[in-house]
Parts: structure tokens; sequence; C-alpha cells
């Protein structure tokens, strides 16, 4: 896995938090006034408006509950992949909303499961899977049941 | 302390035109508004030359739309505006236009929604900030989460959320200017194509083309330009916010709901005496979301009361009785200001065969990417 470059390194890193080692963290962000975010920003807080170094970098754990989930049946062939290296996404794909056992919610493309059998509440959990389409090896984020 | 439209002098819906709700056409724009206008005009009896200001709702178009249409009516000079709220547009620029026709800086006054679909890249995606998969999750998607989200919590069955659809086309097929005017059985719309969740397509609001016009008018105008009085729907509020923060996924709902409370405070209506509701259903679940934060009923309790046809025309409140966005259409700048014209038609009587019969209280809805909400009550004494 160290061989593969991330997607979106701004957005989460392949090492873990010391709470949940085992599964890739997300680039967090907290303010002065307590608020923790996705992704880490410095433009300027959403609760109080502070900014600058007021908005500190906080690693939060890969592992969160599913809030919801829908299969996604029809994919508009126009939406962009981010770039020629990497798979577009293919209907069918599912989408879940998980809440992070840090605070915020996030919504991304669910892998290794089987819709039926989704329920919302169960133990969500970070990982990263190939997404590149030729030789070089690109990883991205997605969200899988905890085993 | 700052003042409401209540607090300004009355202002008056007097006249409504449209150009139907439709597919893409080589209908160039502005002879889909042109159209929406002059039957407005005819409505309320005036002349174009009557009208002071001008507010174009539109969202699709691209920059300065309004002149080169309007021109076509006589340029007579006078100021016009575009107001671009995404979904709201519409809304947004009928809000403004009773602000200025009750400040008193315009006794008559144009709105007009006009729009083409065509791509306009959503400048949330030029924030700079990155986001693990926004390309995969479009609006179908995020209301498809809030209905399974919705199911689960309220033990609500899929073809259940879709019984909206059947109620919002059956209304539709009775609208000459809905973009969708074909009665659906519920098998037809659960049989249609999936799109995400267990949205089909007959649960999604058509993007299309159209226009859609209101004229409004101060009491001074109504006399001095012998508008018939009886066909004056007054605005008795307009509220508006945007998404606070924490709002997570469910802020469609919470902003509705602060801001239909305000308006209703404003316009001193009870929720359950509302008579017709015209509502940002882009998706089935977001009528039973809506319905529920207005207050009608409790949470979980909107679909037993869609079952009882509590949301028929005829029924306890009518809602969306235009056939909503579902049916009607969602063509962006015309969709809030259609909503007003609904609403207007039905106060007087003029509904035809969509009359709620003794309608003297109407809410119009919209929510628009943002997320932003903008709500009117329309009365008739």
């Amino acid at each position: 896995m160290s061989q593969s470059a991330l997607l979106k390194p701004a957005l989460y890193a392949e090492q873990g938090t010391e709470k949940v080692p085992d599964h890739p963290a997300l680039n967090g962000g907290k303010c002065a006034c307590g608020h923790v975010f996705f992704p880490m920003q410095t433009y300027g807080c959403e609760v109080c408006g502070r900014h600058g170094d007021a908005l500190q970098p906080v690693r939060l754990s890969g592992r969160g509950k599913l809030v919801a989930s829908a299969t996604v049946h029809m994919h508009a062939a126009r939406a962009p992949a981010p770039n020629a290296e990497v798979k577009p996404h293919e209907a069918p794909f599912t989408i879940g909303s998980i809440a992070l056992e840090d605070g915020p919610t996030v919504r991304t493309v669910l892998v290794g499961v089987d819709e039926k059998t989704l329920k919302p509440g169960q133990t969500m959990v970070a990982t990263l899977v190939p997404v590149g389409t030729g030789a070089k090896a690109i990883v991205d984020l997605r969200f899988t049941p905890a085993t | 302390m700052a003042k409401t439209l209540k607090d300004l002098r009355s202002v008056y819906v007097v006249g409504v035109g449209w150009h139907r709700y439709q597919p893409l056409s080589d209908t160039p724009y502005v002879m889909l508004g042109l159209p929406a206008i002059r039957a407005a005009l005819a409505d309320a009896g005036i002349a174009w030359t009557d009208v002071e200001s001008s507010y174009i709702g539109t969202g699709l178009l691209g920059m300065a739309a309004g002149r080169a249409m309007l021109k076509h009516l006589g340029a007579t000079g006078r100021p016009l505006v575009h107001i671009e709220n995404a979904s709201a547009s519409g809304s947004a620029a009928f809000r403004h236009a009773c602000i200025e026709v009750g400040a008193g800086i315009a006794d008559v006054s144009l709105v007009i929604g006009v729009d083409k679909p065509g791509v306009v890249q959503r400048a949330f995606t030029k924030t700079g900030i990155g986001n693990l998969a926004d390309d995969a999750i479009v609006p179908f998607t995020h209301f498809a989460l809030l209905t399974n989200e919705y199911a689960h919590r309220h033990g609500v069955a899929p073809q259940d959320v879709a019984l909206v659809a059947v109620k919002n086309h059956r209304n539709g097929a009775l609208n000459p200017h809905a973009h969708r005017q074909q009665a659906r059985t519920l098998e037809e719309v659960l049989g249609g194509r999936p799109v995400s969740g267990t949205l089909t397509t007959l649960q999604c609001c058509p993007v299309g083309e159209g226009a859609a016009a209101v004229i409004i008018a101060s009491e001074d105008a109504i006399k001095r330009l012998g508008i018939d009085p009886a066909r004056a729907v007054r605005v008795t509020a307009s509220a508006a916010s945007s998404e606070a923060a924490g709002g997570q996924a469910g802020a469609d709902a919470a902003i509705t709901k602060d801001t239909i409370a305000a308006a209703l405070q404003q316009a001193q209506v009870a929720p359950k005496t509302v008579d017709i509701v015209e509502l940002h259903d882009a998706f089935t679940i977001e009528e039973l979301h809506y319905v529920e934060a207005m207050g009608i009923c409790k949470p979980g309790e909107a679909i037993h009361l869609l079952k009882e046809g509590a949301f028929d025309i005829g029924g306890q409140c009518a809602v969306s009785p235009s056939g909503g966005l579902i049916a009607m259409g969602h063509p962006i700048g015309p969709t809030g200001v259609g909503q007003i014209g609904e609403i207007a038609l039905q106060l007087r009587g003029d509904a035809g065969p969509r009359q709620h019969k003794g309608a003297k209280t109407g809410l119009a809805h919209m929510v628009g990417l943002g997320a932003v909400c903008y709500v009117h009550v329309l009365q008739r004494p």
C-alpha cells in the first residue's frame, strides 16, 4: 500500500489515529471555539467566524456510524473523474452518510456492502481502494462495514 | 427595529401568466418569457407602460438576460434586475419586488421567472476546498439518503413515499402549464427507472424550460389603474433564511421549519388553517419533510394524512395543487414565481378543475442549493 499514491492527500492519510490505528484517518480541523470540521481549511469557522491560526489540523479517526445509504442507479456520463488516470464512478454504486466518531458527518462511496443488509447505526470504517486506470497505483478513500 | 413585509404598505398580486413548462426545445428564452409577461399584463388588465420595475429570476441563462427580452414590450427605460438564488431564484425575485412596492419605491412591478436548461458550473465546486466524492453525489442522491433515513426512522415503506408522486401527477394532469400532464398509478411510479436509493424517475422533478410571470401592485395603483380589487390577492408575509452552522444533512427541513414559522407569525396564521401549500417537492420525500416541518402534523405522520387524502385538492390542505415540482416541473427561475401564480388563481377561484374550494390562505415555499429558503403567504379577505 505504501507504494500507492493517495488520490486526495489533502483529505486523508494512510496512517490511522491512535484510537483507530488500522484505518486511514481523515484530515479535519478544529477551531479555537471547539467546532470540529472536515475537511481542514483556514478560511474561517462556520460556527464563530474565527480564521487563520485559530483553525488547526486535527486527525479524525476513520470510524463512524452509518446514518443512511443509497445505491445510485443513474449516473451522468458527463460527470468527470478527477483525472484520466482515475476510474470514473460507474453505476450502480452505493453512497453512505457516516457520522464520524470524532464529530463531522461525511458522505462518500461505500465498498463491500450488500444494500439489503445495510442498517443505519452500524459501524463503518475507512479503507483505501485502488482507483487507477493504468500502471500507476492510485488509492482513494471509501467506507466499508466494520468486521 | 427592523420591519417585515406586513409592516409596509399592502402589496397585491394582480396578474399571473405562464409559458408552459416543457422539455428543452429550440424556442429562445425570449419567446418563453414574453408570452408569460403578456398573459400576466392581460390578466391584470394593465399595459406594459404601467410597470415601473422588473425583477428577473433566472439561474441558467447567463448574464444580462433581461433587457434583451423586455425591450420587445417597448423599452420604457425603467429599472430591471436579475436575481439568481439557485432553485429559489424566482421566489427571491418575488420577495424583492414585494419589498420595493411595499416600501413605496414602485407602485407596480413585474416578476418574471424564465429559464432554459444549460450547463452552469456550481460555485461551491470552486471554493478551493476539496471533498471526498461530491462528483458522485448529485441532488437526487442527497434526497435518496434522506429518504433512507426517514424510512428507517419512521418505519415508512418506499411505496408509501411514492404516493406523493401519485397525488402530484394527478394534480399536474389538470394543469395546462405543467411539464408532466399525465396521471400515474402507484405501479407506474414504482415501476419507472430506478434513479437513486428507492427514488424512481417519476418521483424526481423534470428540469425543463418555461416561464412564469406575476404583476404586483400597491393599493394606490389598483385604484389608479382601475384593477378589479376582487381579483387582487394580498401578500401577507415574506420570510427568507439560509442554512445555519451545524445543520448537517437535515438543513433543508430545518430552515423550512424556521422560515415557515416566521412567515406564519408575520401573517398571523396557524399552520392548520392554511388551505393551500405549494412546496419544493423536487423529490417525493421532501413533501413529507416539509409538511411536517410546517407543523401540519407531527414527524412521521405525514404519510398517514397523505393516505387519508388530507393533502388532495378538496382535502384538509391541498399540497401542490399545481402538480408541484414533480409534475408541474422545475425549470429553476420560473418555479417560485409559478407557485405564487397558482396560489393567486386558487384564491381567486380561477383554478378550474384544480380548484380547492373556498381557499383563503395559501403558502409558497422554496428551498435552493446552499441552502436557502423562501416562504410567502397570500390571502384573500
